[in-house]
């Protein structure tokens, strides 16, 4: 048999075993997991499939993998496992062959004395496994520079075009949301696009110190030193995620200087400078001095818009420019609040397939907006009402039935009903206790005359509105 | 009056909690339109606040069933390994998320949420974070989980209307296997506050009485309930 036969074969078992698994788990649940599944091909005894994102990888091995395995087996009993990984989309397939081209050249760059252990591929995947994931999307052009940022911009764009290290460390802090991930991300992606044989680790201070203290207790402490120690960039992001914990700093320390002292660069972030930070030991903190600190400052109108502008243009959704100015004049307190609310209100116009407009968006954000959602009572409802139709407050509740009174104290009626819980008992005992019939009555009314009324509809609705605040 | 009192067993009900069984209306069409639109959602967790007996637990059940996802409680998130969680379940339900504001200074809670947030992200894994106030509003210390917590998708369940009021009712009393006439619901709405919490709490005194004194669920029944209910609100 050619192995054209054989995966014509296979195509054939695997089109038989997803139909299988149509009719068990169902049409909805199919739809959703197992037909974005393709075939790749048969590797002596594993069956490699694919899937497009790692969240489904993760899914269809959780849920799936020992039924497709048996179904396989069924069809083939040499089978023994079915392996899942993430195909990439169009996308980041531009970007693996971007990498393997990378790699090429970076095998022709080593030399024997390169430190890696067998070719370059594995060093590539090696830095990988220690390394947080790297969003493509970080980069020093998707990065919306202003007064506030523009320094530590510099620094950053400094380090990842340096060939020698220009200053070690490079310490960026600044407030919570301000950018400080958005740049290091970007000296990574800078750095593996230009000089892809340079070993870049970009990852938190929270996975420094869970690794260290698995190492620790799986006495497996030589690898992790060994992983750190062959950086040729090692970026860590929120270092006050450190403080007070002894023993990680003490390793944070060793590596630190182990990676100074071979020339290597490292990037570090904070919320607070070096000197503020607490629990934080002395020499570490002399360490982190000795670079260059750069702070990031508090956003500014101008920023925070243009700021908008680019997000809207990159996600290509219009946006009116009353909102975006909205935004930027209410959002004040960081970047990620900004950009939260913009995304917030994108999905919210997606889902419900509307237009964006300044009355969605300060729906969407109305939690973000306003501290509380302090309910109206029904006696600042009978003081407006009252006001507004320039009659006494005494009069919702006195027995008058003139119509200068009563219509007004229809209105108010209504208006405890639309927004507040109370039950209409107690609604109509609040109004000189009538019956709760009577507040029935009143917002039948008072929901008819809005129907053929409009200057009476816009004037509920005005209250409404001032009293909603 | 003196009656002889019928002591009755809490049996716990169960309460039907499928998709089939939620009740969809305008203040929670939206909730329910993000649930069902998973896994297609445009970030990691999506945030769902509303009053309590508004269908919050109801919904994470329904997200449960269809993604498997994993289910704690905010209060046990200091006492696990966070990255862990994460990393181990592709999907998760935070039920009662606010628990994680410490009043008394445990800042392990924040700042492990916070550690969650960024590995759902690192991962690219999904949760379901249900609280009564929207996340945007808790008084949490830790400034990096305040601003990740601001940047939630979130989908707040309104205030009820009228007839989700009456709907809810009827299933909460067929929850608890009774059957009920229209004329009792038409009843009870105009004369009781309008919220979640009260539906709840009507439902269960009216089956209390009905149970204890033997009595079908009549019109003076209920008013012997809503009279009592009324006379506890005006005490308090």
């Amino acid at each position: 048999m050619t192995s054209e036969q054989g995966h014509d074969l296979t195509v054939n078992q695997w089109t038989d075993i997803s139909s299988r698994l149509r009719t068990e788990i169902g049409e909805a649940a199919f739809q959703s997991w197992i037909k974005p599944i393709s075939l790749s091909h048969r590797d002596g005894d594993i069956i490699r499939i694919t899937v497009p994102t790692r969240f489904m990888s993760d899914w269809v091995n959780a849920h799936y993998s020992d039924r497709l395995t048996a179904l396989w087996r069924d069809q083939d009993a040499s089978i023994k496992s079915v392996d899942v990984t993430v195909l990439p989309d169009r996308y980041s397939q531009a970007r693996n062959e971007e990498r393997e081209n990378c790699t090429a050249l970076a095998s022709s760059y080593t030399g024997p004395n390169r430190r890696q252990k067998g070719n370059s591929v594995q060093g590539e995947d090696k830095a990988s496994t220690i390394s947080a994931p790297v969003d493509p999307r970080f980069t020093f052009d998707s990065f919306v520079v202003g007064k506030p940022n523009e320094f530590a911009y510099a620094a950053a764009r400094r380090v990842a075009e340096a060939d020698i290290v220009p200053f070690n460390p490079l310490f960026l802090y600044g407030g919570v949301g301000l950018g400080k991930t958005h740049l290091m991300l970007a000296v990574a992606n800078h750095i593996r696009k230009v000089s892809p044989q340079r070993n870049v680790v970009y990852m938190s201070a929270e996975k420094f110190m869970h690794r260290f203290i698995r190492a620790l207790q799986e006495k497996n402490t030589v690898d992790f030193k060994d992983q750190f120690r062959s950086v040729d960039v090692l970026m860590i992001d929120d270092v006050q995620f450190i403080c007070g914990k002894e023993s990680t700093q003490e390793e944070f320390f060793h590596t630190f200087n182990a990676l100074v002292d071979q020339g290597r660069q490292i990037v570090v972030s904070a919320d607070k400078s070096p000197s503020y930070l607490e629990g934080m030991e002395e020499r570490l903190v002399s360490r982190l001095n000795c670079g260059l600190v750069a702070d990031i400052h508090a956003t500014t109108y101008e920023l925070r818009l243009g700021i908008l502008q680019s997000k809207a243009e990159r996600i290509g959704v219009e946006i009116p420019s009353k909102v975006m100015e909205f935004l930027a004049h209410k959002v004040t307190s960081n970047v990620r609040d900004l950009e939260g609310g913009l995304n917030r209100v994108v999905a919210h116009a997606q889902l419900i397939g509307r237009e964006i407009t300044l009355e969605t968006t300060q729906e969407v954000l109305h939690d973000l907006l306003r501290a509380n959602d302090r309910r109206v009572t029904i006696e600042e409802i009978q003081k407006q009402v009252s006001q507004h139709f320039n009659i006494r407050v005494s009069d919702m509740q006195s027995a008058r039935r003139a119509r200068a009174v009563a219509r007004p104290r229809q209105v108010a009626m209504y208006l405890a009903k639309q927004l507040t819980a109370r039950s209409l008992p107690e609604i109509g005992r609040k109004f000189g206790g009538r019956d709760h019939t009577t507040v029935m009555h009143a917002v039948k009314r008072v929901d008819e005359l809005r129907e053929y009324d409009p200057m009476f509809a816009e004037d509920v609705e005005l209250l409404r509105r001032m009293l909603e605040g | 009056m003196n009656r002889a009192h019928q002591l009755t067993f809490d049996l716990v009900h169960r309460s039907a909690l499928s998709r089939e069984d939620f009740l969809i209306a305008p203040a929670n069409q939206q909730a329910v339109a993000w649930i069902d639109k998973w896994p297609d959602w445009p970030s990691q967790s999506l945030a769902i606040s509303g009053p309590p007996g508004s269908g919050k637990t109801h919904l994470a059940h329904v997200y449960m069933a269809k993604s498997g996802a994993h289910l704690i409680d905010g209060s046990q998130i200091n006492q696990i390994n966070v990255r862990d969680l994460v990393e181990t379940n592709p999907t998760l339900v935070i039920d009662n998320a606010e628990a994680v504001v410490s009043e008394d200074g445990a800042d392990i809670h924040e700042e492990n949420l916070f550690h969650i947030l960024n590995l759902l992200k690192e991962t690219g894994h999904h949760a379901v974070l249900c609280s009564i106030t929207p996340p945007a509003r808790w008084k949490v210390k830790l400034a990096d989980l305040k601003s990740r917590l601001n940047a939630l998708t979130h989908v707040a369940i309104a205030d009820p209307d009228e007839s989700l009021l009456a709907a809810v009712m009827v299933k909460q009393f067929a929850d608890r296997q009774l059957r009920i006439d229209h004329g009792v619901i038409d009843y009870i709405l105009p004369r009781m506050e309008r919220s979640f919490r009260c539906v709840h709490h009507i439902v269960t005194a009216i089956d209390a009485l009905a149970l204890r004194e033997h009595r079908n669920i009549t019109i003076p029944l209920i008013r012997q309930v809503l009279d009592t209910l009324n006379q506890e609100e005006l005490e308090i």
